[in-house]
């Protein structure tokens, strides 16, 4: 079962069983969600059995089942701002540091070093959005929903994300035709 | 916008959720224009590259079983104390409160939470958190005997009067 059946499957008979699968399903992407946004590894478990606990309790909420990644790492990011304003200690955007050392943690070694380079070059914001797009998979609704941000405006800024990925993957201008063409 | 097509069109495009119609007209100009066409051809590539890391990530921090295990033991920890925190005193527990407030009124709150406990050892319940109504006398009586002893004849009394169902 994926998580989108496991999810159906608790919120139509939530028992031990059927939390059980979804937490199985889900657990290591939200624990991975704030290793990589820079907590060590035991903070990221206490985090993410927090979000795990909040969904448990509140998954019957969510009137669209459909939406519920984005839910889930709504509460995710919610969990890690809280994280952070109780430790003050640290600034509210994805650390490059760790996110670098986990992006190159065994295997893929090359693929993920030069991912965790592009992303060096984006903005928090922007990092925050491919990682939640390319990484965790979140559909476009499910990111208007992480970001409480219009459908249009965030593929906008997705594109937005893209065509600087592509310049500096490339290290070459996007669109040769830009200016030309205006 | 360029060429027509702007930039939430490009991404639907791109990400095929364009309407038929919608994704024909593109196709029709991306026919027709190298730039356009070019530009496509090198985001395809780029989401090519960010579906592999994608994927590099998934094949990452995989767990084992004994890391989602301690996970779901922390989780269904968090569930039992949400439910022992909601859940209403029980009838055993408020007595053993009332007990607590008479006896602190006579020897203070540390002597008297000492005597709950110490009855409670030495009853059949064995500790508190096991007293019941079923072994509820002999620890009353335990109480009694220490109350008397800790706030005298009429602190004994109280107790043993607020103490009994």
């Amino acid at each position: 079962m994926d998580w989108k059946q496991t999810i159906e499957a608790f919120r139509h008979n939530p028992t031990e069983e059927s939390f059980n699968a979804l937490f199985v399903a889900v657990y290591g992407r939200v624990r991975r969600y704030f290793l990589l946004r820079g907590t060590d590894a035991m903070t990221a478990e206490d985090l993410a059995q927090r979000v795990m606990f909040i969904v448990y309790n509140k998954s019957y909420e969510l009137a669209d089942a459909g939406l519920f990644q984005g839910w889930l790492f709504t509460i995710a990011r919610n969990e890690l701002l809280q994280h952070w304003r109780r430790g003050q200690s640290r600034i509210e955007t994805v650390e490059l540091e760790p996110l670098a050392e986990q992006l190159t943690i065994a295997g893929d070694l090359e693929l993920r070093a030069e991912f965790a380079e592009w992303l060096s070059l984006l903005e928090p914001n922007e990092r925050e959005l491919v990682l939640l797009r390319f990484v965790e998979g979140l559909s476009y609704e499910e990111l208007a929903l992480a970001f409480k941000t219009p459908l249009g405006t965030v593929k906008s800024r997705l594109f937005a994300v893209r065509e600087k990925l592509l310049r500096i993957v490339e290290n070459k201008p996007v669109r040769s035709f830009g200016k030309k063409a205006r | 916008m360029r060429h027509g097509i702007n930039e939430e069109n490009w991404e639907n495009y791109l990400d095929g959720k364009l309407p038929p119609e919608e994704r024909d007209r593109i196709e029709a100009h991306i026919i027709g224009c190298v730039a356009c066409w070019e530009f496509q051809q090198r985001m395809l590539a780029l989401n090519a590259r960010l579906r592999e890391v994608g994927a590099a990530m998934d094949r990452s921090h995989v767990l084992s079983d004994e890391q989602l295990s301690a996970g779901l033991r922390g989780v269904y920890a968090m569930i039992c104390a949400g439910r022992d925190a909601a859940a209403p005193p029980t009838p055993v527990q408020q007595r053993l409160d009332e007990l607590a407030a008479v006896m602190t009124v006579f020897c203070g709150t540390q002597a008297a939470a000492s005597a709950l406990q110490t009855a409670a050892q030495r009853s059949p319940a064995r500790s508190l958190k096991q007293v019941t109504r079923e072994n509820w006398e002999p620890f009353l009586q335990r109480l009694s005997a220490i109350a008397h002893v800790l706030c005298g004849r009429t602190g004994a009394h109280l107790v043993w009067e607020s103490g009994r169902f």
